[in-house]
């Protein structure tokens, strides 16, 4: 399998670039201002959450703003990328009825999309970071293995939701609740170690990947604490399992997706 | 001669593979029965490197699917395809096409997607330019184009970007008169490129007598008669009267 990974990543890795492109660009092309609803979405949610979470209910947690917006940026890609991901062969049935392309591809092509889109996001936190005088520590760049360790769990859980996506009709009903349980357990706008009582509350963190994910990039980012390398070596090897496990499962299966849809 | 595409007891069916739901599952307890359309059953036959072999029967025989097993499109339930190292292609227009993206960009695009390197593309980009005649609409988005410039363009880049072994599922003529007399003669001498293995499904009686050396006749997924094409036509005439 590793050999014929390689091989394809080198035939259509280039297509999945180009892809990604091509589909950003029509996203821009009915009005040359969409783009900047790639950065004013975020930017609103958070204004909401800062107001509700902030002011009604008093949250305390230092930069809350920015807190928030790192949640958010890291969520969208998620979300988007997984619930994408469910629909992701029956929208390319022009393509995938017409042509072998090893199927994992399509889900490449929308994290380069909803890739780029995080990174502008994060670029607006940045911004804010600047904005609000966060002291900045050389822990910053502890955020990097972060994002790869999102790239990687998200492109993992992508592939059993393109493989099951086929097959099962309601699976996308199924996901949304599952992913509206998830953001509320991943404390996109609370800190769940300290508002969750322990035990219980350090437990989530830890076993929770993206909560993991969030409060690492948020401790790197606005409070300059040390990374977790223990528990990040332990999600990176489970993600990559969950990656081999998908493509696995992909290979065997893809050629049998365009009889059933 | 060595063969290009060997095809050994190829058996495809439509099974066990309908889609389900979650909901169903809570209020059904016992599962539907399941249909089963075996499209293809226990083909075997093998082509020559250089042969053109066309494919006929009526519609449903299970042609199509053929073909796009061979591509590599659908699995095989048993039995195997062994293409012998070659390129393989099944020939269909404008796929993956981008409708904001410029014509030159969507050369690319649907390129790679049919498996070509980047190098590759580059390297004959100008002549499937040239071969399409947009002149300077190459540079425009393609939802600017007419549905005879679209068509002009997708059918460039596969008449342009080829491989060993083609599998064509009707031959292709689009455009304007003038235009449709080219690609036509350009599916020709593709076809009848000396080191070129063809597949061709084509319902035309013409057209098969015209380009193809030899002919398979499947029936209901069955191959019922493989020979030469004048043999082949007249048996099959013969029934479809």
């Amino acid at each position: 399998m590793k050999e014929r990974l390689r091989q394809d990543l080198k035939k259509y890795g280039k297509y999945s670039i180009v892809s990604a492109k091509a589909q950003l660009k029509a996203e821009v092309a009915s009005s040359y201002l969409n783009w900047l609803w790639w950065i004013l979405d975020p930017i609103c949610f958070m204004l909401i959450y800062t107001f509700i979470f902030g002011t009604v209910f008093q949250a305390s947690e230092p930069y809350f703003p920015i807190f928030i917006f790192i949640g958010l940026s890291a969520w969208d890609f998620f979300h988007r990328t997984l619930t994408q991901s469910i629909k992701l062969v029956k929208k390319n049935k022009e393509i995938v009825s017409k042509v072998y392309l090893p199927k994992y591809i399509l889900i490449l092509t929308r994290i380069w999309v909803n890739g780029f889109k995080m990174f502008l996001s994060f670029g607006v936190v940045f911004f804010m970071m600047l904005f609000f005088g966060v002291p900045v520590t050389w822990r910053v760049l502890d955020w990097i293995p972060f994002v790869f360790l999102l790239f990687l769990f998200t492109f993992g859980c992508a592939t059993f939701l393109l493989h099951y996506g086929v097959f099962v009709e309601d699976l996308s009903n199924v996901i949304s609740i599952g992913l509206r349980l998830l953001f509320y357990l991943t404390g996109i706008f609370y800190q769940v170690s300290s508002r969750i009582p322990a035990p219980y509350g350090e437990w989530m963190t830890k076993y929770n990947p993206m909560a993991f994910i969030i409060t690492g990039m948020r401790r790197s980012l606005l409070y300059g604490e040390t990374l977790e390398g223990g528990w990040l070596m332990f999600w990176l090897i489970g993600s990559l399992l969950l990656v081999v496990v998908g493509i696995r499962l992909i290979y065997k299966n893809e050629n049998s997706y365009i009889k059933v849809i | 001669m060595e063969n290009a595409i060997e095809v050994k007891e190829l058996c495809i069916a439509y099974r066990s593979l309908k889609r389900y739901s979650i909901k169903q599952n809570f209020f059904q307890r016992k599962p539907k029965k399941e249909d089963v359309f075996e499209a293809i059953k226990q083909v075997s036959f093998s082509v020559e490197k250089g042969r053109i072999l066309g494919i006929i029967g009526r519609n449903g025989s299970g042609k199509s699917t053929l073909l796009r097993a061979i591509a590599g499109i659908f699995a095989p339930d048993s039995g195997t395809i062994d293409l012998k190292g070659n390129r393989v292609s099944l020939l269909s227009i404008g796929v993956g096409f981008e409708k904001e993206l410029t014509g030159r960009e969507n050369i690319l695009l649907s390129g790679l997607l049919l498996g070509f390197s980047e190098e590759q593309i580059q390297e004959k980009i100008e002549e499937i330019i040239e071969f399409a005649e947009l002149g300077e609409f190459i540079e425009a988005p393609v939802r600017t184009y007419s549905s005879g410039m679209y068509s002009k363009l997708a059918f460039s880049i596969t008449a342009v970007l080829e491989t060993d072994i083609m599998l064509i599922d009707e031959i292709l003529s689009v455009g304007d008169a003038k235009f449709k007399k080219k690609s036509y003669n350009r599916m020709r001498e593709l076809i009848s490129d000396q080191n070129r293995t063809v597949l061709l499904v084509s319902h035309s009686k013409e057209t098969v007598e015209s380009l193809c050396q030899e002919l398979l006749w499947l029936h209901d997924g069955q191959i019922r008669m493989r020979g030469e094409t004048k043999q082949v036509m007249q048996a099959y005439e013969e029934f479809m009267k």
